[in-house]
Order: C-alpha cells, then structure tokens, then sequence
C-alpha cells in the first residue's frame, strides 16, 4: 500500500476523538456537578410554600 | 503559510472522515467559551478594589457590552468572510479564526493590566468576535461534504461543541482565576494569558486535522439518492444569489425567532425560577437550572440535527414551533401562584432549550437542502445575522415588556406570564415562515457547465460537492 492510499490509523482516530472527548466529559461533569444543587435543595423547600399556598 | 492552502488540505485517499468531526468540535469547543464570558463580569468589576469595587473600578453595565460586541461580531464575520472561506478552505479560515480568538485574549490581557476597558471592547469584542464568527462557520461545508448522508448528524456534532464550549470556559477560568489570584490581584489578566494559549493549541489540532474530501468522494457502499426530492436539491445557489430569494429569508426569520423565544428564557433563567416559586428556590439552586439549560442546549443540537436526517428539515422546525409554542404557553402556569410544580417547570424549560439549540444546528442541513453544498457555509454566515439581531431583540422584548407589567402593578412572578406568552407568539410567527418555505426555483440554480468549469480549476478543485462517480476510502 502506497502512502498516498494508505488508510487513517484507528489509534488517531481514537486520538482525536479522546482529545475532544476529555475536555468535553470534564466540563459535563462540572455542570452536572452544579446541576445537583437544583435537586438537593428541592425537597426539603417545596413543601413550605406549597402547604403555605393553600 | 501555503500549508493552510485548500489544496494542500485535501484528503488522501483511505483518510477516514471521522478524523473531521473531533477537527470541528475543537474549533466549536474553544470558541463556545464566549458564551461563559459572564464568569468574568464580577472579577473585571473588582481590578482595582480585588475584594470589592473602587469607584474608580469598572461597572457591570461597562462590562455586558464586551459579550454583545463579541456576538454582533460574530454575525458580521460570518456574514462577510463566509464567501472567502469557500475559495481559502477551511484550514486556512480555522488558523484565522484561532489567531483572532486567541489575539482577542492577548489584547484583553493588556486591557486588564492598562485597566483601559477601550483595550476589551477591541480585542475580546472586535477581534476575538470575528474569530468566532469564521471558526463558527468555517467547518461547517466541510462536514456537510464529508457526510452527505447524514448532513444533520454532522453539523450537529459540530454546533453541539459550541454548547458544550461554556461547560469548559466556565469551570476552566474559575479554577484559573483561584490559581492566579493574590492580595492585589483578581487573577483575571493572568487566566486570560493562559486561556488564550491553552485554546490556541486547542485550535491547531483542529486546523491541521481538518481534511477537504478529493473531488467525487463518496462515502462507501452509500450512493446518492437519485429520486427527486421536493425539499432536498441536487443543484447548487450562489451565495449572492441566495440572499435574494424568498426562501433565505424565510430561514431568517425562522432562526431569528427561534433564538429569541430561546433567550427569553436563557436571560432570565436564574431570576425567573426564584421568584415563580419565591421561598422554594434560592440562588444556588437557580445556579444548578442554568447549568442543567446549558446540558440540555448542548444534547439539543446533537439530538435534534441527526433527528432531522430521519424526519426531514421543515419537519424539524415544525415540531420545534408547535411544541415550543404550546410549552411557552403553559410554563408560566407551572409557577407557585397555579400548578406549584418546580419538576415540570425544570422539565418544560429543558425541552425548550433543546429546541434553542436545535434551531442553531439543524439550520446548516436546511441550507444545504435548499442551496445544495457549493456556498453552503457562506450563505450559513450571512443567515447568522438573524442570531445577532435576535441576540439584542430577545433580551430587549424580556427586559422592557417586564419593566413595562411591573410598573403596571404586576407582581414578579405573573409579569413572567405576557413575556412567555410573548415568545410563544413568536415561535407561531416561525411557524408560518417555515410552512412558506419552498423548493428554490430552477432559475437561481447554478448551470452545471459554470460548475465544471470551476471543478476543473485547480484553485477550486474540491469546491464542488456533488459527486462524480468515483469511489474510495
């Protein structure tokens, strides 16, 4: 096989992809991180006002 | 600098076209940061004072234009440059894009070390925004070319990086801003310095990633659909040309009121869910909603563009109008004063900014319906003008139409209900701009010699995507 035509190795493939896939997964686990915060102060407060409502 | 000629970008046989899309979403993830810029208001307030404001320090005020010079910037850029990035190639408009994003970080650095706000404005807004606009654009026909049969899936992989981007940006100069940071220093110039850098590199591995397929290529064992299909041309429109038909403008105004209703949200995501369940939710639980719209925003434009190869483009925009009008309709019942469900709040909200950001990424595969493949990334430029005026418009409707119910008396949480109802408004004005969207007429096709003859021109060899029958890879 000439190197003209020779096929793109899986490894920088896998490379590539890893390259962007770190940065990515980094920042989706910080934001997730955040995200939490939403759902651990939930319910513990809802409960007042919505009694305080009716 | 011949290196970043087309030319010497064209893929050799047996290049495998997924090296292309991690080449994309290198570019998309370094300049999506734009959209973490806020991290960056209360440090740039805080230069002179470091724990809190002098007088002399700059106001918050002084420091929102930075973010809206950069969009407008970004509109413009892609609108004028996107012409010459069909004949540079993408390298070439990715190195460009990289040399004036991490420019615009270099030139803030002195602003912040001069304290001259003018340097920000020039190098974050004006130079570091016509970065954004090209990379924004600039890999978007070449994705498209290297994926014809699953042109969705591509250019939302793409333009899912540039959502993803704020979820680096963000964490990324927070921790740097707490690294850099002493008694007489808020560390912000210093992040600036490093970031710039770190996405430089970033960057170059896109620009020397980044492949144009040979002339004729075609992905194996797929051939081209033969059949003629009403909404998906075989023919090709010239940018200018494509500027003046109905249809570009018809996408306009679908996109332009797609972000708006999309920002009306994003604006006032934080705010909005304090005071429509007032004594449930705090600020740091309103911190995790934003950061839950930014995931969403994200998957959104993967999702909904390689839904759009299944379900045809004007479908996709269909379903984005009807849902997001009818959920625009009924969020702001969710609040405390009705419904008192924070859980269907958060979940309306969510599928709302999915359609925000499928409305960006599944526009680029509209385009090449319509226009065919030649001048697809140019026309996308100039139809990214819709974003910049939105990018203004939304925030305006949001901020005044609030101001003006609660000077009327309303209370916080029920002047939410005509700013939503608003929007909704909006999206069945998108609606009726999709529904008039045609087959562009033949008279505005490219002639077919015009296009064999440029093929035939070395400079432009790979320009031309419809393939001859030649197969490879």
């Amino acid at each position: 096989m000439s190197e003209s035509t020779k096929k793109s190795p899986a490894v920088a493939i896998l490379f590539a992809w890893l390259l962007v896939a770190v940065p990515l997964g980094w920042g989706v686990y910080n934001t997730l991180l955040s995200s939490m915060k939403l759902f651990q102060s939930q319910p513990a407060q809802t409960m007042a006002p919505a009694s305080q409502a009716k | 600098m011949s290196f970043l000629d087309r030319e010497r970008s064209i893929a050799h046989p047996g290049y495998s076209r997924w090296l292309v899309p991690p080449a994309a979403l290198a570019i998309h993830f370094c300049i999506g940061q734009v959209y973490s810029f806020s991290v960056f208001k209360i440090p740039l307030t805080q230069l002179l004072g470091v724990d809190k404001s002098l007088p002399g320090d700059w106001k918050q005020t002084q420091i929102a234009w930075i973010f809206s010079l950069a969009i407008v910037m970004l509109g413009v850029s892609a609108a004028v440059f996107g012409k010459w990035l069909e004949s540079a190639g993408p390298r070439k408009a990715m190195f460009a894009a990289a040399v004036c994003f991490t420019l615009g970080f270099y030139v803030s650095y002195l602003g912040v070390i001069t304290h001259e706000l003018w340097l920000i404005y020039f190098g974050y807004g004006v130079i570091g925004g016509t970065g954004l606009g090209l990379g924004y654009i600039s890999p978007v026909s070449t994705l498209i070319k290297w994926f014809p049969d699953r042109p969705g899936l591509a250019t939302g992989m793409a333009i899912m990086g540039f959502g993803g981007g704020a979820m680096i940006g963000s964490p990324l100069a927070i921790k740097l801003m707490a690294h850099f940071r002493t008694a007489g220093d808020v560390g912000v110039g210093k992040t600036f310095l490093v970031m710039g850098t770190l996405y430089f590199l970033l960057m170059m591995f896109g620009v020397f990633t980044i492949r144009v397929p040979r002339d004729g290529w075609k992905p194996e064992n797929w051939a081209p659909v033969t059949k003629p299909q009403a909404m998906i041309t075989t023919h090709n429109v010239d940018v200018n040309t494509a500027f003046g038909t109905k249809q570009f403008w018809l996408l306009w105004i679908v996109l332009c009121t797609n972000v708006t209703a999309g920002i009306g949200i994003l604006e006032q995501a934080s705010p909005m869910i304090q005071e429509l369940f007032k004594g449930s939710i705090g600020p740091v639980a309103a911190g995790g909603f934003v950061g839950l719209l930014s995931l969403f925003n994200m998957a959104g434009r993967f999702f909904w563009a390689s839904a759009s190869d299944f379900v045809g483009r004007k479908n996709t925009y269909y379903i984005f109008f009807v849902v997001g009008a009818l959920l625009y309709f009924v969020l702001p019942w969710t609040g405390a004063d009705h419904l008192n469900s924070v859980v269907l709040f958060v979940s309306i909200s969510i599928v709302l900014l999915s359609i925000y950001g499928g409305g960006f990424s599944t526009i680029p595969a509209y385009l090449r319906d319509l226009f065919g493949t030649y001048h697809v990334s140019a026309i996308h430029g100039r139809l990214l003008t819709a974003w910049s005026v939105a990018g203004v418009l939304g925030p305006v409707l949001v901020n005044y139409m609030r101001e003006y119910q609660l000077e009327r008396g309303a209370d916080r949480a029920s002047a939410y209900q005509t700013v939503l109802h608003v929007m909704a408004g909006l999206l069945v004005l998108g609606f009726v701009a999709n529904l008039l969207v045609r087959p562009v007429a033949q008279k505005y096709w490219l002639p077919e010699g015009e296009k064999t003859m440029q093929a035939s021109r070395p400079k432009s060899a790979a320009r031309v995507g419809p393939a001859l029958p030649q197969r490879s890879n």
